[in-house]
C-alpha cells in the first residue's frame, strides 16, 4: 500500500507543472493541456481520499469529474476553433481584446 | 356687467353639486354611523386637491373648464359641500345621542406605527402602539369642525365670483382651487385629529398652503416676501412646538389622546416643570400660528394673498389653530380630574401674552389705511383676547376653580366662533369692496379718463360714501363690525363679556398679577369700538374722496350670498347660541346638554340677559357696563367724530345704514392731522418697530452666520468630497494598468490571490 501522503504529493507536482504551463506556454492547446493536468491533480488528491477513508465518494466524485472534464474540452477546442478561423492563431498574446 | 338672466345662468353651474347632497342620506340608510364616516370629512378635499390640478393642468383655458366648472371651483364647492354636511351630520349626531361619544377615543381605524418590544432577556414580549390613526371627537372639536367646513364652504363659493372675475386671474385659477382645497384638508384634519402628532403634520400641511396662498401673486415682490416672511415665522413658532411634542413623548410615550389624557399626571409622579416647559413650547408654536406678540409680524403682510385667503387662513381658520391646540392643554392643568398642580404660571404669561398682543394690535389698527390691514391687525387682537381667556382659564383650572374656569374656558371658544363667523364675513365684505372699486377703476381707466396708475382699491382714502352704492355689502360690514365691536346683544358681544369679565374677576379675587390682562383687555375694548368704527365710516360715510366711488356697483354674482348668510348667523348666532347654553356646553362635553335648561326659552332669556348685564358681583357689574360703555359709546363716537359724515345729496341705503350715517354726522367733525403727525403715529404706522428690529437682529445674528455656514460648506465641506473624488480618480488611472487583458496574467492573479488566501488560513489556524 501506497501512503496516501505521496499520492498528495504527486498530485501537487502535477498542479504545480500545470500551473507553471499555464504561465510560460503562449499555445493555446498547451495550456488547455496544462488545466487539464491541474484537473487532474485535484482527481488524484480525491482518489488518495477515497481510499485512505474506505469511502466510495471520492470515486463517485472523480468520475464525475472527468466526464465534466470531457465536455470542459470540447468547449475549449469549440473556442479554439473559432478564435484560429477568425484571428488566424491561437497564442494566447493575441487574445487580450478583452481589455476595454 | 350681468343682466338678469345671466345670473340665472351663473348658478345653474351649481346643478352638479347636487350628488353630493345625497351622500349623508345614502350614508345613513347604509347604517354607517356618523363618526365612522369622518374621515369623508378629511378624504373629499384631499382627492378634490390632485383632480382640480391635473384636470386644470390638461384643460387649462378651455371654454368649458372655465365656465360650466369655474376652472375647478365647481369641484372643489363639491368636496367641501361634503365635508360640511358629513360635519354637520356628526354635530346633529352627536348633540342627539352623546352617549356614542363617549369612548375615549372615538373611533381608531388602524395602527399606523408600532412596535415589538424587545425584552433584556431576548423575548419579544409585547406589541407597543405608538400612534394609530382615528378621529377625536367633543365640543371643541365640533364647534372648530362647523367652523372651519362652513367657513371653507362659503369662502369657495365667495371665490368663485371674487377669483374668476378678475382678468389677472385667468387661467391660474384651478392653481388655487387646488391649493384651497388643501388646506381645508389641513385644516379639517387638525381639528380632528386624535393625536398630538397628527395635530402637527396637518398643522404644517396648513403651513405649507398658507405660504402657497399668500405667494399666489408671486411675480409681484411684495406677495414672495409676504409669503416667505409668514412661512418663516410660523416655522419659528414650529420648531419650538416640536421640542414640545419631544418633551412630552418622553413624559407619556405616546402623543394620543386618548393615551395622554387618560391622566396627566401618571398617578402623581409626573415630573411638573417638565411638563411646564412642554406646553409652554407648545403655546409657543400657538403664538406663532396665532399671530401673537413676538411672533405676530407675518399676519399683516400675509394680506398681500387674494382676499379670499385672507378670509379663510388668517381670520376664520389657520389662525385658530393655535387657539385649539391652547385648549387642548387644559386636561394638563385641570386639576379636578388628572390634572397637574403648579402649572398656573402657564396660565398667567397666556394671559399676558395676550392682554399684550390685544393692545399693541388694537393700537396699530388706529393708524391703518389698508381696509385689509385693519381686518388682519383686528383679527391679531381678536384672537389676544380668546388667548387671554384660555389663559384665565387654564389659570383658574389649576386652582381647582372649576364653576369659573368652565365659564371662561366656554367663552372663550365660543368668541372664536362669533370671531371667525364676524371675520370670516368682514373679510368679505373687503374683499366684495375691493373688487368693485377694482373694477368701476378699470372701467374709468378703460375709458380714458382715469389716469391715475397708483390707485390702490385697499386704501380707505379712495373710499368714503360707498354706503349708497354696495347697500348689501356696507349692512354686512356693519353687522361684522358690531360683532367685532361687542355691541349688546350681537354676536361677539356674549363671548367678550365673559372673556373681561372673568379676566377681572382672576385679578380682583385671587390672582393681583392678572391685573395686568384685565386692564389692557378693557382698554381694548374701547379701542376696537374706536378702529373697526373708523374703518367702517372711512370707507361707506361721508363723501366721495374719489371720482372711482361714483362708478361702483354691487353686480358680481356669488358675493352676496355668503355676506348675507353670515351677516345673519353674526347678527343673531351669539345670542340663540348663547340662550342655548353653548359656554358650558364646550366646555363640559358629555356632562352638560346643549338646549334650554330654564323652564321656558323665556326664562332662559332673562337669565342669560341677567348674568350678562346685572352680574352678582358688584365689581363684575361695574367691569361690564365699563366694558360697553367703552365699547358702544367712547370708541364709536370718537370714531364718527372723526370719520363720519353725510353721504351725497340725494343718496340714500338701507334705513339702518342710513340712520348710522346720519347719527355720526351728528357728532360734528374734528381735525386729527396734527395727531396724525405726531411721533406716536408714525411709531404704530410703522408696527412699533417690531419689523426693523427683527430685520436688525437677523442682519446682525443670522446672515453672519449663514454666509459663514455658507463658506464652510462650500470650502470645508465639499472640499473634503472632492479630495476623495480626485485621489479616486488617480488611484484608478494607476490601477487600470494591471488590467492587460491577458489570460495568462489574469490566471497568474489568480493564483497568487489563491495562494495567498491559502497561506493567510494556514497562519490562521495553523
Amino acid at each position: 500500500m501506497i501512503e496516501p501522503s505521496w499520492i498528495v504529493a504527486l498530485g501537487a507536482i502535477l498542479f504545480g507543472i500545470g500551473l507553471l504551463g499555464t504561465f510560460y506556454h503562449k499555445n493555446a492547446i498547451v495550456v488547455l493541456m496544462c488545466i487539464e493536468l491541474m484537473l487532474n491533480a485535484a482527481n488524484l488528491n480525491f482518489v488518495a481520499a477515497a481510499s485512505h477513508y474506505g469511502d466510495v465518494d471520492g470515486w463517485v466524485f472523480t468520475a464525475i469529474a472527468i466526464a465534466i472534464a470531457a465536455a470542459e474540452v470540447a468547449i475549449g477546442l469549440a473556442i479554439l476553433l473559432s478564435m484560429y478561423s477568425t484571428q488566424e492563431t491561437i497564442s494566447l498574446e493575441a487574445a487580450n481584446k478583452l481589455r476595454n | 356687467m350681468l343682466i338678469m338672466s345671466d345670473l340665472k345662468d351663473e348658478y345653474k353651474h351649481l346643478l352638479p353639486l347636487l350628488p353630493a347632497l345625497l351622500i349623508v342620506p345614502i350614508l345613513s340608510i347604509m347604517g354607517f354611523e356618523s363618526y365612522e364616516v369622518a374621515y369623508l370629512i378629511i378624504l373629499a378635499p384631499f382627492l378634490a386637491f390632485p383632480t382640480i390640478l391635473i384636470i386644470g393642468q390638461i384643460f387649462n383655458g378651455q371654454e368649458k373648464w372655465k365656465e360650466n366648472l369655474k376652472e375647478g371651483g365647481i369641484i372643489g364647492l363639491g368636496s367641501l359641500l361634503i365635508s360640511f354636511s358629513v360635519s354637520f351630520w356628526i354635530i346633529i349626531d352627536y348633540l342627539t345621542e352623546s352617549v356614542k361619544f363617549q369612548s375615549d377615543s372615538v373611533a381608531t381605524w388602524f395602527d399606523w406605527i408600532s412596535f415589538e418590544v424587545l425584552q433584556s432577556d431576548y423575548t419579544v414580549t409585547e406589541t407597543t402602539r405608538i400612534l394609530g390613526v382615528g378621529v377625536w371627537i367633543d365640543s371643541v372639536t365640533l364647534m372648530l369642525l362647523f367652523v372651519a367646513t362652513f367657513l371653507c364652504f362659503l369662502i369657495c363659493w365667495f371665490s368663485l365670483g371674487y377669483m374668476n372675475t378678475d382678468p389677472i386671474n385667468e387661467d391660474r385659477n384651478h392653481r388655487f382651487y387646488a391649493e384651497f382645497v388643501l388646506f381645508a384638508m389641513g385644516m379639517f384634519g387638525m381639528v380632528l385629529a386624535d393625536s398630538f402628532l397628527w395635530l402637527f403634520i396637518f398643522w404644517e400641511i396648513m403651513g405649507l398652503c398658507s405660504y402657497l396662498l399668500i405667494g399666489f401673486y408671486f411675480w409681484k415682490d411684495s406677495a414672495a416676501y409676504a409669503a416667505k416672511k409668514a412661512f418663516i415665522t410660523t416655522r419659528v413658532g414650529d420648531v419650538f412646538l416640536m421640542i414640545g411634542l419631544l418633551i412630552l413623548y418622553d413624559i407619556y410615550g405616546s402623543l394620543e389622546f386618548s393615551v395622554v389624557f387618560a391622566d396627566p399626571s401618571l398617578n402623581g409622579t409626573v415630573d411638573s416643570d417638565k411638563l411646564f416647559w412642554a406646553l409652554l413650547m407648545l403655546f409657543i408654536g400657538a403664538v406663532g400660528k396665532s399671530a401673537q406678540f413676538p411672533l405676530h409680524v407675518w399676519l399683516p403682510d400675509a394680506m398681500e394673498g387674494p382676499t379670499p385667503v385672507s378670509a379663510l387662513i388668517h381670520a376664520a381658520t389657520m389662525v385658530n389653530a393655535g387657539l385649539y391646540l391652547v385648549a387642548r392643554m387644559v386636561p394638563f392643568v385641570d386639576v379636578s380630574s388628572h390634572g397637574v398642580a403648579g402649572l398656573d404660571e402657564l396660565g398667567l404669561i397666556i394671559a399676558y401674552i395676550g392682554g399684550i398682543t390685544a393692545f399693541m394690535a388694537a393700537s396699530i389698527a388706529f393708524v391703518q389705511n389698508d381696509i385689509k390691514k385693519v381686518l388682519a391687525y383686528s383679527t391679531m387682537s381678536q384672537l389676544a383676547y380668546i388667548f387671554t381667556g384660555l389663559g384665565v382659564s387654564l389659570w383658574f383650572y389649576n386652582h381647582g376653580k372649576i364653576e369659573a374656569a368652565t365659564l371662561v374656558f366656554g367663552g372663550s371658544m365660543f368668541h372664536l366662533f362669533n370671531h371667525a363667523m364676524a371675520k370670516g364675513m368682514l373679510f368679505m365684505a373687503s374683499g366684495s369692496v375691493i373688487h368693485e372699486v377694482h373694477h368701476a377703476h378699470d372701467h374709468l381707466h378703460d375709458e380714458g379718463t382715469g389716469e391715475n396708475h397708483d390707485f390702490d382699491p385697499q386704501d380707505m382714502r379712495n373710499m368714503g360714501g360707498l354706503a349708497a352704492k354696495m347697500p348689501v355689502t356696507s349692512t354686512a360690514m356693519m353687522i361684522g363690525s358690531m360683532s367685532i365691536i361687542g355691541i349688546p346683544l350681537i354676536g361677539g358681544f356674549w363671548s367678550k363679556e365673559a372673556i373681561v369679565a372673568k379676566t377681572w374677576k382672576a385679578s380682583l379675587d385671587y390672582e393681583p398679577m392678572m391685573m395686568g390682562p384685565a386692564i389692557l383687555v378693557l382698554l381694548t375694548a374701547g379701542m376696537t369700538g374706536f378702529y373697526m368704527s373708523r374703518m367702517w365710516f372711512m370707507t361707506f360715510a361721508g363723501e366721495p374722496k374719489n371720482d372711482v366711488v361714483n362708478h361702483v356697483h354691487e353686480s358680481t354674482p356669488w358675493i352676496k350670498e355668503p355676506l348675507i348668510l353670515l351677516s345673519i348667523i353674526s347678527a343673531i348666532g351669539g345670542f340663540a347660541l348663547s340662550v342655548l347654553g353653548i359656554v358650558k356646553w364646550l366646555a363640559k362635553p358629555y356632562k352638560y346638554e346643549f338646549g334650554i335648561h330654564e323652564d321656558s326659552v323665556f326664562d332662559q332669556i332673562i337669565y342669560e340677559l341677567e348674568h350678562a348685564f346685572l352680574p352678582d358681583d358688584p365689581n363684575l357689574r361695574i367691569v361690564g357696563w365699563a366694558t360697553i360703555f367703552l365699547s358702544l359709546i367712547v370708541g364709536p363716537i370718537v370714531a364718527a367724530r372723526v370719520h363720519g359724515g353725510k353721504l351725497q345729496d340725494g343718496e340714500s341705503s338701507n334705513p339702518l345704514v342710513s340712520w348710522l350715517i346720519f347719527i355720526s354726522d351728528k357728532f360734528g367733525s374734528q381735525d386729527v392731522s396734527e395727531m396724525a403727525n405726531s411721533s406716536l403715529s408714525e411709531a404704530l404706522q410703522k408696527r412699533l418697530y417690531f419689523d426693523d428690529f427683527y430685520e436688525w437682529v437677523i442682519s446682525k445674528s443670522i446672515i453672519p452666520f449663514s454666509s459663514f455656514a455658507a463658506w464652510f460648506d462650500k470650502n470645508i465641506i465639499d472640499g473634503a468630497i472632492k479630495l476623495i473624488e480626485s485621489s479616486s480618480v488617480v488611484g484608478s488611472m494607476q490601477i487600470r494598468r494591471v488590467t492587460t487583458g491577458k489570460a495568462r496574467d489574469y490566471i497568474l492573479m489568480t493564483a497568487v490571490g489563491a495562494l495567498s488566501i491559502f497561506t493567510l488560513i494556514w497562519g490562521v489556524n495553523g
